[in-house]
């Protein structure tokens, strides 16, 4: 693996794989399909990760093993050092609500309002506090939908709908937000603005973000650090630090002086990934 | 249009065959006063009614505690298959033998034909539930029965009307057939009484009033439908999507 990334010794790991496999079929190790195996990553506090990979690499596995919706086969997932998730644990999604999920469906339900579905997921946990309300009405601002409120999810563009998606995550406060993809099927400008928004959000709650993309440009914008998966079974073959200077302009990140450098070294691996 | 027309035939060849607008109308009027209509009614109505509830809540209910129990679930579908293909009014005989001429067998058989119909579109819509929805909902922390009402039950809704509103003629239907093959009271039993007593006007007026308690309770269920489902049916009135 290349890395130019040191070995973290580092207090403020928030994520921690080790080991990390998940595989199909019944039989011996040997004989099964590993989706990823020997999978280590680190994630810091408020860290922001892109991953990024050749398709089949196992990039939204990653997520759904993190969001434990899936089991993994071998190795542990750590959360601020304590094991939530392993081959021997359960998948107990949602249990300790750490974990945030903005999958490539936005996933609003149909028949609740912009502001009920944002309201969702602290209404789950209970009745929602003065401050939980203030707090949404103070998301849903900054994603842009005040106006938008009552409104039901078919009544919205798609961009709309994957600001609420955003705002329903964001909600009910969670350390660590995955996100598979979440822009992909918007047109260009849309994405931009909502990647604007996204890193804006991100710099004031301070999220810990494990984002998946296909994009190298939106994977240079956005991320601390880059890591790419590749091969079967997936493992991280690259993981490149990403040194521009924020607040970053994800529209005008070309112009940063090292993105060529990141731009190419990534090509070069999910091309060479591809081609092995 | 065809009232016109089945008024002109009723006059032309004599009300015998099938009576006309004006006697049906003039020979209701007469049973409202005299309180038949009601008597009778009230009859037909309580029996489809209590079929309807008896058959339609456990219906919906089976569908969807079966959710989550494949095992269950296909051994219940084995013998539902054996119960649906029954037709229902071959088993009047037995509903009267167990419960009597009076109002209980009607029930039975109504309560009978609701169940599948109900059954089985709950069931459509209890399959069809997004599975990605659900699984975001249990990320966000929903629990078991947070999901069953919060996810489950508004998906199924469309679903469960559409089976209620092919439910009701049948209801209806189930408790005439019900008071035809035996009763002394009732809708079906005064249209059974008017065709033996060659009095077709009769027959004629008990299948308006059926007409007529289907449409209305058709229409009071519709109207519920686009209370409970505003989220869709303000797919059609107001389908304008925005930019972002």
């Amino acid at each position: 693996m290349k890395r130019d990334v040191p070995e973290e010794a580092v207090a403020d790991v928030l994520l921690q794989l080790r080991g990390l496999g998940i595989s199909y079929g019944q039989s011996d190790a040997n004989e099964r399909r590993w989706i990823l195996r020997d999978l280590d990553l680190s994630v810091r506090e408020g860290e922001f990760v892109t991953v990024m990979g050749s398709s089949g690499a196992g990039k939204s596995t990653l997520l759904n093993l993190v969001a434990q919706t899936l089991q993994p086969s071998a190795g542990r997932i750590a959360f601020r050092g304590k094991a939530v998730g392993g081959a021997d644990m359960p998948p107990n999604p949602g249990s300790n609500r750490q974990i945030g999920y903005v999958t490539q469906d936005d996933n609003l339900l149909p028949w609740r309002t912009v502001w009920d579905n944002v309201m969702f997921p602290l209404m789950l946990a209970g009745k929602p506090s003065s401050s939980d309300v203030h707090r949404v009405r103070r998301l849903i601002e900054q994603v842009g939908l005040s106006q938008w409120t009552k409104h039901y999810p078919h009544q919205l563009s798609g961009g709309m709908r994957k600001r609420a998606s955003l705002a329903r995550t964001l909600a009910y406060n969670p350390p660590v937000v995955l996100m598979d993809e979440p822009f992909g099927a918007l047109d260009a400008e849309t994405r931009a603005q909502l990647q604007f928004d996204l890193l804006e959000l991100w710099a004031s709650e301070r999220k810990t973000i494990l984002f998946v993309t296909h994009d190298i440009n939106e994977a240079i914008a956005l991320g601390d650090r880059i890591i790419v998966l590749s091969g079967s079974p997936g493992q991280v073959v690259l993981e490149r630090r990403i040194d521009i200077d924020r607040p970053r302009d994800p529209e005008l990140i070309f112009k940063a002086p090292t993105f060529a450098g990141h731009y190419d070294a990534v090509r070069n691996c999910l091309r060479g990934a591809g081609h092995s | 249009m065809l009232l016109i027309a089945w008024e002109a035939v009723g006059r032309l060849h004599g009300a015998y065959w099938i009576s006309s607008p004006s006697l049906v109308l003039e020979r209701i009027w007469m049973l409202v006063l005299n309180g038949d209509l009601w008597f009778h009614g009230r009859f037909t109505l309580g029996e489809a009614l209590g079929g309807f509830l008896l058959g339609a809540i456990p219906g919906c209910a089976v569908a969807m505690a079966l959710r989550r129990h494949p095992f269950s679930r296909a051994a219940f579908l084995g013998v539902a298959a054996i119960g649906y293909a029954i037709p229902k009014t071959a088993l009047v005989p037995l509903f009267i033998l167990w419960l009597g001429v009076g109002p209980g067998a009607k029930v039975a058989l109504v309560t009978a034909a609701i169940f599948f119909i109900v059954f089985y579109s709950t069931l459509d819509g209890v399959d069809a539930v997004d599975q990605k929805l659900l699984l975001s909902a249990r990320v966000f922390g929903a629990s078991e029965s947070q999901l069953l009402r919060h996810v489950v039950w508004p998906a199924v809704v469309p679903y469960v009307f559409g089976g209620l509103r092919v439910a009701v003629p049948y209801a209806i239907a189930g408790a005439i057939v019900g008071e035809i093959i035996s009763s002394n009271r009732g809708l079906g039993y005064l249209a059974q009484y008017g065709a033996m007593d060659f009095d077709t006007t009769l027959v004629f007026v008990s299948l308006v009033i059926v007409m007529l308690i289907v449409l209305s309770v058709s229409a009071v269920l519709s109207l519920i439908q686009k209370r409970l489902l505003r989220w869709q049916i303000s797919q059609s009135q107001g389908a304008r999507t925005v930019g972002a």
